[in-house]
Order: structure tokens, then sequence, then C-alpha cells
């Protein structure tokens, strides 16, 4: 009997400790540190807003954000951590347009599907610059000259296969000489030291030589034009229908509990909000794109169909 | 310019910021000798800590982590035979040759006066010349590139001379596991088995950390099983004498002078800086196949050109706003974070940051050479200490080395791999050196080849038609012909 009695009180203690966490993880989350995971390296423009991001989201949360970027793979490797960690809201992952285009290409296992959303935080429309002293005045010169001279413009591209010049490509029946580089770093320099005609990146990539007048911007693949180039025209008022850009979110395993997902989500639109990471985001020229979870599941679904057509004409 | 100067001097030396420039430099010095912490680690991790701070604070701290942990890592190649950055990759034979022979203390104090002398020369050129040596660095384009890597590949005939075969074979390797991952240009995954972690290629730490590291501890573990004690000989503390440096000095300013030239162009770094200042250092020399066995210009040249890079990596940030290496990569995230773009206009938007810099890397060699002089006392120790005690302390650094680089598991299988290729190397007595250089080089041969080829739509002409292309074309063929000339005068020593 004693033996029984302690075996049940035994079951009861350890009954009452699962189910207290359990309803501590809802209510009181979060409890201890939360990890957020950043798929590319430190020093890159995802670290940047993701670590601007954890800082400015500590406040409203009450704990610790610690950034973990786990590299490899174009981005899959980190994201695919981050989709199959325990959701319990302590992992927290910044995806990119990337977890949409790996999939459809066959480089990754994982897909948007298997993250619940929490909040899109910035997206950066894609601005093409050729050499300050190129001789392609505005964009419709420069197209006109790739009609002209099929695959005879050198395009210094950033990444492969680089989703803005297919858009463009597609877009006009046009071809460029794609160069490709290992990111902005490189494809700059080869522009300014004139062994190729163009490059296409991020506004922030771009800003410091275009101020020191070694590139200068022809047209922005933005939906209107954006603050921190005013003077610099869309491709749509250009006359060409062309709009793409590269974006950065917050997403959690699927299967997260609904109060979890809430919290992180009010604690985010906060952070996105916070005067101080709206002037982080100014100076270092990224643009805030602040979409609630159901839209920034939408404008996934969108990119996809963007670039499901960009891929199935590869 | 230097009423400028002054003013950073000042600016480093306050109570604020001094500290923080020497905490960084030793801290560097030992990031960097601990295998698989590298100067790319050490910034990185550091870098938050920064964002607290003013912008020069920050900026001097992370300096000062670069600055010391590329010397770090000649402390570790010289004592353990394990690298610790892969810039220190060229030092090990030469600096682990004198270790044996009792004299740590020559090596450790013969590497810290190259690592002062190569920051220096480097920091001082970034000052003067960085206009000039921005135009130097835009002249490079993919040919250039291409040629660069295949100069630096014809190094390895020069840097397994004892047996260029057995060289040739671990050069051969090292270009085959460079074309694993995702096609440079098409982006069409080879040799990945479907496995997303090999898309990006091997990482080099990892392979660098198995083949030279674990192989080592293995080695000395089968000691330890068969009861042989080390050969090598009491250490001798006593430094590397004035006279000698003086002898190595031409040496350690020619090679901080290729290594700033190096560092300035994107994409280059501390790693090929090295094998190109020791293999320069061995053809120009009247005693070439003395290298390789404690020669104290074959510790010297690597030193002083991989510290060279330290300066040359800052010009295309300050100049035009792009890293010239993965470091320099960090410290344009960390400027940017703080709200400033780097690049041309730095120097009219924020000279006092400008300068702060360029003052605490000055300041940050000259703490360098009295840290690393002061503590060699201590490092030489690390030899004393029982094989049954360092063996598995190696392991452990290699295996939390080699995951800390990505936070990724699958670099510590890649680690242990190959640290059981790098101990059958060994006894197959196939140098490591040559797969080290071959990995780094063969992505940079191949996918500028391949861009050289799409700029020229199909034709070969960049080969002939651009003057430093042809320049490189040249001292491949001298390289190669010259290392062939000095393996048939000199009989192969028995020590290598």
């Amino acid at each position: 009997m004693k033996k029984i009695i302690s075996l049940l009180s035994v079951f009861a203690i350890l009954t009452t400790a699962v189910f207290a966490e359990g309803t501590q993880d809802a209510a009181a989350y979060p409890t201890k540190s939360i990890n957020l995971i950043v798929p590319f390296s430190a020093g890159g423009g995802t670290d940047a807003v993701a670590r601007a991001l954890a800082k400015s989201a500590e406040k409203y949360l009450g704990q610790s954000i610690v950034v973990l970027n786990k590299t490899g793979g174009s981005g899959a490797v980190g994201m695919t951590a981050g989709a199959t960690s325990t959701p319990d809201g302590y992992t927290v992952t910044m995806i990119t347009r990337e977890i949409v285009s790996l999939p459809l290409m066959g480089l990754a296992q994982i897909t948007p599907d298997d993250f619940d959303l929490i909040r899109l935080a910035n997206m950066d429309p894609a601005l093409l610059c050729v050499k300050e002293d190129s001789p392609y005045e505005n964009i419709q010169q420069l197209v006109e000259a790739a009609r002209a001279d099929d695959g005879g413009i050198r395009f210094a591209s950033t990444a492969k296969p680089n989703f803005y010049i297919l858009a463009l490509e597609n877009n006009q029946g046009i071809s460029f000489n794609q160069i490709p580089f290992n990111g902005a770093a490189e494809a700059i320099p080869s522009v300014i030291g004139g062994h190729t005609d163009f490059t296409i990146a991020g506004p922030g990539e771009l800003i410091a030589q275009i101020e020191g007048k070694q590139l200068r911007p022809l047209a922005i693949m933005a939906p209107e034009r954006i603050k921190a180039l005013p003077d610099v025209p869309t491709f749509k008022e250009e006359g060409y229908d062309v709009v793409s850009g590269t974006w950065r979110g917050l997403a959690v395993p699927k299967g997260t509990p609904e109060a979890i997902k809430t919290k992180l989500e009010d604690a985010f639109a906060k952070a996105i909000a916070d005067p101080e990471f709206v002037s982080f985001m100014e100076n270092a020229k990224l643009g805030i794109y602040d979409l609630s979870s159901e839209d920034f599941r939408e404008y996934i679904n969108s990119d996809t169909a963007v670039i499901t057509d960009i891929v199935s004409k590869l | 310019m230097f009423h400028l100067l002054m003013q950073g001097f000042q600016s480093v030396f306050t109570i604020q910021i001094f500290p923080l420039l020497v905490l960084g430099v030793a801290g560097g010095i030992i990031i960097g000798s601990l295998p698989g912490l590298t100067a790319t680690m050490g910034v990185a991790i550091l870098l938050p800590f920064t964002f607290g701070m003013s912008p020069t604070a920050a900026l001097v701290m992370l300096v000062g982590i670069y600055i010391g942990a590329i010397y770090g890592g000649s402390i570790a190649a010289i004592l353990l035979r394990t690298p610790g950055t892969p810039a220190a990759a060229a030092t090990v034979n030469d600096g682990n040759a004198l270790v044996r022979d009792g004299k740590a203390g020559v090596a450790l104090s013969m590497s810290a006066i190259a690592s002062f002398t190569g920051g220096l020369v480097s920091t001082i050129m970034l000052i003067t010349l960085s206009p000039l040596l921005a135009k130097f660095a835009l002249r490079f384009s993919a040919p250039e590139y291409f040629m660069l890597a295949i100069f630096g590949l014809t190094i390895i005939a020069s840097i397994s001379s004892n047996n260029i075969v057995k060289g040739f074979i671990g050069g051969f390797f090292g270009l085959f596991l460079a074309t694993i991952g995702m096609d440079p240009v098409t982006g069409f995954p080879r040799f990945t088995f479907g496995n997303i972690q090999m898309l990006n290629g091997l990482s080099i730490i990892p392979v660098l950390i198995g083949l030279f590291a674990v192989a080592e501890a293995l080695i000395q573990l089968e000691d330890i099983l068969k009861k042989q004690e080390s050969s090598s000989k009491v250490t001798n503390r006593k430094l590397v004498s004035f006279r000698d440096v003086l002898k190595v000095s031409p040496t350690m300013v020619k090679s901080a002078f290729m290594g700033t030239l190096i560092g300035c162009i994107p994409g280059a770094g501390a790693d090929i800086a090295a094998f190109i200042s020791y293999n320069e250092a061995k053809r120009s020399s009247k005693t070439p196949g003395k290298f390789g066995s404690g020669h104290l210009p074959g510790i010297a040249a690597p030193e002083a050109g991989n510290n060279g890079v330290t300066g040359g990596a800052l010009v295309p940030l300050l100049t035009l706003g792009v890293p010239g290496d993965a470091v320099a990569a960090i410290l344009l995230g960390a400027l940017i974070i703080q709200g400033i773009a780097p690049g041309p206009m730095l120097f009219e938007k924020n000279p006092e940051i400008v300068y702060g810099l360029f003052s605490s890397m000055l300041i940050g060699n000259i703490l360098m050479l009295v840290i690393g002089l002061t503590c060699i006392r201590f490092f030489s120790r690390i030899v004393d200490i029982p094989k049954k005690l360092i063996v598995p302390m190696i392991l452990i650094l290699s295996v939390v080395g080699s995951f800390a680089i990505n936070n990724n598991l699958f670099d510590v299988f890649v680690t242990l791999v190959f640290g059981v290729i790098g101990y059958f190397l060994v006894k197959a007595e196939i140098p490591q050196s040559p797969i080290v250089l071959a990995l780094i080089l063969g992505p940079m041969a191949e996918s500028n080849l391949r861009k050289s080829i799409l700029m020229y739509e199909g034709s070969w002409s960049f080969l002939y038609t651009r003057p430093i292309t042809i320049a490189f074309i040249v001292l491949s063929v001298f390289s190669l012909v010259t290392s062939m000339r000095m393996k048939k005068s000199s009989p192969s020593p028995a020590d290598g």
C-alpha cells in the first residue's frame, strides 16, 4: 500500500508538472530567452535587419533574443533548421525570398508551408545602376541597347539565378550577358572598374557608391518611388511593368500554439514601429514593409506565382 | 592629413577607447591561436557587443581583434602544427621544425616581429596610398583573378619541392574537392548527393582543421598508444637575434608589400597572401633548399604577408564601400549598424572615424608586438604539456571550433572525416598544404575563368590582351621553372 501511494504521488507530481508546463507555455510565454535563426552570415543585410529587429523586440517581449547565424546552402540550411525546430515559440526564423525560390528550383526540401508566419518586416526593391560616366542616360536607352545587341550588354549579377534581371528579360523579351558574381561586394567593383555595364542590387548596398559619384541609378523595381532615392524613377513610370525585390520576415515552425504566435506578432509589430528601429532602417537605406501574418501569407503566395513563372522559363 | 591623424591618436588614447584596443588585440591573439576560431569569427562574435558603443570605439575593438587574430593563427601553427587560420598554414613547416629543434622562442618571436612589420607597412600604405591602391584593385576583373589563381596554384610545386609528384596528388585532390557544390555559373549541384549541406561546397575551415589539427592529434595519439616519447629537444625560450631580424627584413618588407596589394583586391585574402609571400621568398632565396626545415624567412615571409593584408583589405572598404575580405565585410556591417555608410564619402562625412581607424591600426600593431613578445614565455610552455593532455584538448577545440563557424553540425563531420584523411596523407607523406591551397584557389580559378569567357563572349583573347593577365602568365611560368630547377640543383633534404 505504501508503495502504491508513493507511486501515485510521484505520478501526480509528474502530471501536474507536465500540465503546469503546458499552461505556462501559453500564458507566461516567454519565460526564457528566444533564439532568432538568421540563415545568412553576420555582417550582411539580413543579419543587420535581424539584429536591429531583435534589439527592438526585446523591449516588448521582456526576454533577450539571441541571434544565431546558421549559414549554408544559400539560406536553405538555416531555414530548414528553423522549420524543423520545436514549435514552442522559442525558435524564431528570419525567412527571406529564398524560402520561395529554393524549393521551386529543387534546392531545398522545405517550403513556406512548413512555417507559421509572424510578420513581414522589410522589403528592398531592386535598384539598377550603371557606372557614373556610362553612355546610358536612362533605362530606355539600356533596354533598347540590349534589344539591338542581343546578349551583348554585360550584367554583373549578384546571385544565380538572378530573379531581377529575369523579370526584366521576360517582360521585354530581351537578354543580357549575365556574369555571375558572389554578391554585391564583388559585382559593384566590376561595374565601377568598367568590366561590366550595370548591376542590380538593394538600395542599401549601392547608396555609398551613388553618393560617392561612382555609380548612377537608372531605375528602381518598386511599385512607387522610394524615400531614400526620390529622384530615381520606377520601372513602371518608364513603361516597363517590372516590380521585384527581396524581402525578410519572421516565422515559427508550423504547429506553434496560437496564443504564442499572437504574442510574438504583437511584439514584433511594435518592434517594427519602434522609432529606434525605424531610424536604423532609414540610416541603412533598408525599406520597412510591415505586413500582418495574414497579409504576409498572401504576399508569399503572389511572390511564389512570380518566381514559378520565372523558373519555368529558365 | 597629419593633423587629422594626430586627432585620431588623441581619440584612441582615451580611457574609454584604449582599453578596448588592448582587449581587442589580446582577445584576437587568443581567438586566432585556437584551431577553428578565425579572425572572421572573432570579429563576428564580438560584433553585437559593439552595438552600444560609439562608432570609433566599435571599429577600434573590431580592428584590434582582426590584427591580433591573424598573428595569433601562427602560434598554434608553430607550436602544435595546427594552424588556427588558413592564413597560417604556410607557416607550419618552418615554424614547427624550429620548435622540434627546441627553438620555440625563436620561431614565435620571428612570427610576432614579421606580423608587426606586415601590419605596419600595410597600414602606412593604406593611409598614404589608398586612392592609388583602389585604382589598382579596380583593374582586376575576372581574367586577372583567374590568372592570379593559376599563379597561386603553381606555388604547389614550390611548397612540395621535396616530392613534387606527391604535392601534385594533394593539389589535384584539393581541386577535386573544390568542384563540390553548385556550379558557379548555372547553379547546378555537383557531387552533393542531394544533400543541401553541400550545396555551397565544403567550407575551407572544417577541412583545414581536419587535415591539420585532427590528423596531428591522431598521430600523437598513435605515439601515446605505442608509448613513443617525442624526440623534441628541451624548449629554449631564447628569442630571435637582432642580426637575424635584420637579415630577413628585406623579405618581411617585400612580403608586407605583396600582402597589401593582394589585400586590396576584393576576394583575395590573407591565406593567398601568405602562400604567395612564402613562394616569393623561396624563389628569390640563395638557399631555397633550407625552406621547410626551420628556415627563418619561411616564417617571416608568410607572417608578414598575411598581416600585410589587414591594411590592404580596408582599401576597397574606404574607397569603394565594398569589403576586401570576409573580416572587412563584417566591419562594413558594423558601420552600417552604427548608421554610417562606408565608402568614398566617409573621408568627407566622418573623417574622425577614418583617422581613428588608421591610428588604432598603427597602435594596434605595436600592441600586438608587445603582447606577442611578452607572452612567448607562456605560449612556449604549451610544448611542455604532456601529450596525454594536449591531444584531447586539440580534439575538443577542433570539434567546438568547426561547429561554431556556422553553428552547423555537418561541419563537425567534415572535420572528423578530413582528420582521418589527413592521418593517412601524413602516413603516405603527401603534404596537406597543397590541398588547402587548391581548395582556396580552385573555386576562384573556375568561376573567374568562366566569367572571363562569358565577358569575352566565348573568346580566349583575355589571356593576351590584358597587361596584368600577361604579367601573371609570365610569373606562373617563371614560378614553375624555378621550382623545377630548385628540385634538380638541390637534392631533397631529409626533413620536411
